[in-house]
């Protein structure tokens, strides 16, 4: 078979389904539904200890060989971005940072001016960087500029779960891509990221969609398989849309003729 | 000597290293992620950077998240 992988800084992938940790009922549902998803990287956030009350660590639950990504989630400007990025890397978590800079509650829509400022700087300082945007086609062309390793549009606002409302731009995005673009954000339900992967995106990142329904174990598992096949629709050549029909069955030797 | 360990006041011994107070807090662990007024502590100097009189601790980790 050919080498499919989602090669993100050089690193090679064999998933092109990454998962956030977030709302799972335990950590045991979660740690099985990272297995069921095939994943290879999984988000995380960082925060404060809180010394009164210590829980579990998350790390305990996360199978050997799943990549953490940690995200700046909760950063409302770059300055807070790079804050947590620093720390996170001189803690001894990986170089790779899910840029994150929401200044927006209601909607949880990035700022791309400040991500920008945040990824350049990043990038200068060794980080391999991947942010999360709104789809915009000109400000991936500057992050593309700036080094980052990918560019992840969100499909519509995190944990709506209402799939690709923006999906026109984020096929202008996959169009003149020079970095892998992941579909964060939005995505509801598989045949939304099977939708995502058919349209071309290298990948998707879904958390709410799994760790929120009934069964996530059982949902990390249809991600995994909705992913496989929206990315080997597009390896085989979707047909063109036509507005009218197309017989699929000879037109002449009829019996009735 | 005294340090504010995430908001939180704390005595400690004097010149306490990093590692030491991770100790102290039951946060040995690979994944503890320390900052001292306001820069980030690399973890290849948890056990010699000495805290000083008035220093503050930040200690934080990776949690469920997105």
């Amino acid at each position: 078979m050919v080498d499919d992988s989602l090669v993100i800084a050089g690193r090679p992938f064999s998933s092109r389904l990454i998962i956030g940790t977030g709302k799972y009922p335990s950590f045991e549902v979660m740690r099985d539904a990272v297995a069921a998803s095939g994943c290879e990287i999984v988000t995380v956030a960082v925060r404060r200890i809180d010394l009164d009350e210590q829980s579990e660590a998350i790390t305990e639950w996360l199978p050997e060989g799943v990549m953490l990504l940690p995200n700046t989630a909760g950063c409302e400007t770059a300055d807070e971005a790079m804050r947590v990025a620093r720390l996170a890397r001189a803690g001894g978590l990986p170089d790779w940072i899910k840029l994150e800079v929401i200044p927006d509650h209601r909607y949880l829509l990035p700022d791309g001016e400040e991500t920008l400022r945040a990824a350049a700087t990043l990038v200068a300082e060794g980080f391999t960087v991947l942010p999360y945007v709104q789809p915009d086609p000109v400000l991936q062309k500057k992050l593309e500029a700036v080094g980052c390793a990918t560019v992840m549009p969100l499909a519509a606002p995190i944990g709506t779960g209402r799939g690709l409302k923006l999906r026109q731009t984020i096929e202008i995005m996959v169009e003149q891509a020079e970095v892998p673009v992941i579909v964060d954000a939005g995505l509801g339900a598989p045949s939304h990221a099977a939708e995502s992967m058919e349209l071309g995106a290298d990948g998707v990142l879904v958390n709410t969609a799994i760790g929120m329904a009934g069964d996530p174990v059982g949902m990390a598992r249809a991600f995994r398989l909705a992913v496989d096949a929206g990315r080997v629709a597009r390896l085989a050549g979707l047909i063109d849309e036509s507005e009218t029909a197309r017989p699929s069955s000879p037109i002449t030797g009829l019996i009735t003729t | 000597m005294r340090v504010t360990v995430n908001g939180r006041e704390r005595d400690l011994e004097p010149a306490a290293t990093v590692a030491a107070l991770l100790v102290e807090l039951g946060l040995e662990g690979p994944y503890a992620l320390v900052e001292r007024n306001g820069e980030p502590v690399e973890r290849d100097r948890y056990g010699e950077l000495a805290l000083e009189e008035g220093d503050r601790i930040v200690v934080a980790r990776p949690v469920a998240g997105g």
